[in-house]
């Protein structure tokens, strides 16, 4: 098996993502040699890394991820961010309960099942991050980030933004929803990469970006 | 400033540890960012980085295990529903109970034993929504089933809309839920320079050890029910267990006030 490394345990074999995990599937995605599959198509992160733009993760950060769901993308993170803690905010019920069993059988991940654009609530359990990872279709889900970021994210702390143009404003053009998002960051933010997802995931925008 | 951590209330560089992880889990609710570092604060409290991550993992598992399934399967507003239907259920039995009456005195007809056979019917639709009143209620609310009784602490839950709404009630509220017509018209009376009487129970007021009591000792006993009510309602919202000794102060409090 030819392994060609990209990211902190993240790796390419034969076109196929991996990270380096100890732990089953959770989704359905396939587990090999202490490898597990990472599908473009179920995960924004690995779409993006796929399209070549990685993110240089130590292992021991501190990670605040808005919007975990069952925990897809989040059991991947968990792989990567082996040494550190993520706080994953998730308000639906349901699909927290597949996440749970995430959290049951890792050490690093803190269930947090609230309304992410309440961070108040949460203000005494989360502690500064060195990353906020947000993924929310939310039509308000900058205003959101901004929230968390005043709370919880570190002079010089990094985010990474999944915005999907639909849920934003549907009755206009995505490039024109996307130049309103960069343009919002941009005040607070020095955006270090943006981009699509396509073919993976469409009309999708990623910003990734540093607090100044 | 003070400010509500996870583990505790933080105050001029000092943490008084709560004695109840999930509860102040849950009140871990500040307006503004924190000043100081949680983790190197909580470090200190839990002696060592190992310890505060894994209590806290702990602590926030077993919250959201807790909120996951609550939130699925709604059991108090299951609850709610079912008393309130119970409420109908009852009127529509008295009406039809009165209509029977009615039509008897005026002549003995065929008619009359169709209302009694539906009188039957609904009466055992009111057992049945009884029993499964008293079973969800005694798996989610223990504690308050047992002190209150699956009725009035199922009334109770219905008036405050969910358990969650009921834990946030103070005991002055919870004694005289189901009582605020009364208690607004003493309000609009004492406003006109009238003299009234405040009303001392609501719903309360249906618990045996209140009834039994002589009028003149029905205030007290309904102040301290409704402390007791209050307290479990908390102990089954946070943590599930149940605690003897919550019936048995009552008892106590009930057999003193009698003999007196
Ligand atoms: C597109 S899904 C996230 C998928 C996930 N990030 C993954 O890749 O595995 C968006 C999630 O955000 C959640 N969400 C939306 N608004 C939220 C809010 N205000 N607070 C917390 N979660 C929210 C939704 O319930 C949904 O599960």
């Amino acid at each position: 098996m030819k392994l060609e490394k990209v990211m902190r345990n993240v790796y390419l074999t034969d076109g196929m993502l991996v990270t380096k995990s100890r732990y089953g599937s959770h989704y359905g995605e396939k587990v090999f040699d202490g490898f597990r599959e990472w599908i473009p198509w179920r995960s924004k992160l690995a779409a993006m890394i796929l399209k070549g733009y990685t993110i240089d993760f130590k292992g021991e950060e501190k990670v605040l991820y808005l919007g975990a769901a069952s925990g897809t993308t989040l059991s991947h993170l968990a792989d990567i961010i082996d040494e550190g803690f993520i706080y994953a905010v998730e308000y639906a019920a349901k699909p927290f309960e597949k996440l749970l069993e995430l959290v049951r059988e890792r050490n690093n991940i803190i269930p947090l099942l609230f309304d992410a654009s309440k961070p108040w609530k949460y203000s005494g359990i989360v502690e500064k991050v060195d990353f906020i990872y947000q993924d929310i279709a939310q039509k308000n889900q900058v205003d959101i980030l901004e929230r968390n970021t005043e709370f919880f994210l570190k002079k010089g702390g990094e985010i990474l933004i999944m915005v999907k143009a639909r849920s934003i404003d549907s009755t206009v053009e995505p490039e024109e929803v996307f130049d309103n998002v960069l343009k919002k960051i941009k005040s607070r933010f020095k955006v270090m990469k943006h981009g699509n997802l396509e073919p993976y995931h469409k009309d999708h925008l990623f910003v990734h970006a540093k607090l100044f | 400033m003070k400010y509500n951590l996870w583990f505790g209330i933080y105050e001029d560089g000092r943490v008084d540890k709560s004695s109840n992880l999930e509860e102040s889990f849950l009140n871990a609710e500040n307006e503004e960012p924190l000043p100081f570092s949680i983790s190197e604060v909580g470090i200190e409290v839990f002696g060592g980085k190992t310890g505060y991550y894994a209590s806290l993992r702990k602590v926030a598992l077993a919250v959201a295990e807790r909120l996951v399934e609550r939130e699925l399967r709604k059991e108090d507003r299951y609850v709610v529903a079912l008393v309130k239907a119970l409420e109908e259920v009852e009127e529509a039995i008295n009406m039809l109970n009165e209509k029977l009456e009615d039509i008897r005195t005026v002549k003995d007809t065929e008619i009359a034993a169709d209302f009694e056979n539906k009188i039957e019917e609904l009466k055992n639709l009111r057992k049945k929504i009884e029993r499964e009143i008293e079973e969800i209620m005694t798996k989610i609310a223990p504690n308050l089933t047992e002190i209150a009784g699956a009725k009035v602490a199922a009334k109770l839950l219905e008036r405050a809309g969910s358990m969650e709404r009921f834990v946030k009630l103070p005991a002055s509220k919870i004694q005289v839920i189901g009582a605020e017509k009364s208690l607004y018209k003493a309000f609009a009376r004492m406003k006109r320079g009238k003299k009234a009487k405040i009303p001392k129970h609501g719903i309360i007021f249906l618990h045996p050890f209140i009834r039994t009591l002589p009028k003149s000792k029905r205030g007290k006993m309904a102040r301290f029910l409704a402390a007791k009510i209050a307290i479990a309602a908390k102990i089954d919202y946070f943590r599930g267990e149940v605690d003897e000794s919550l019936y048995e102060s009552l008892r106590k409090r009930y057999e003193e006030l009698r003999r007196k």
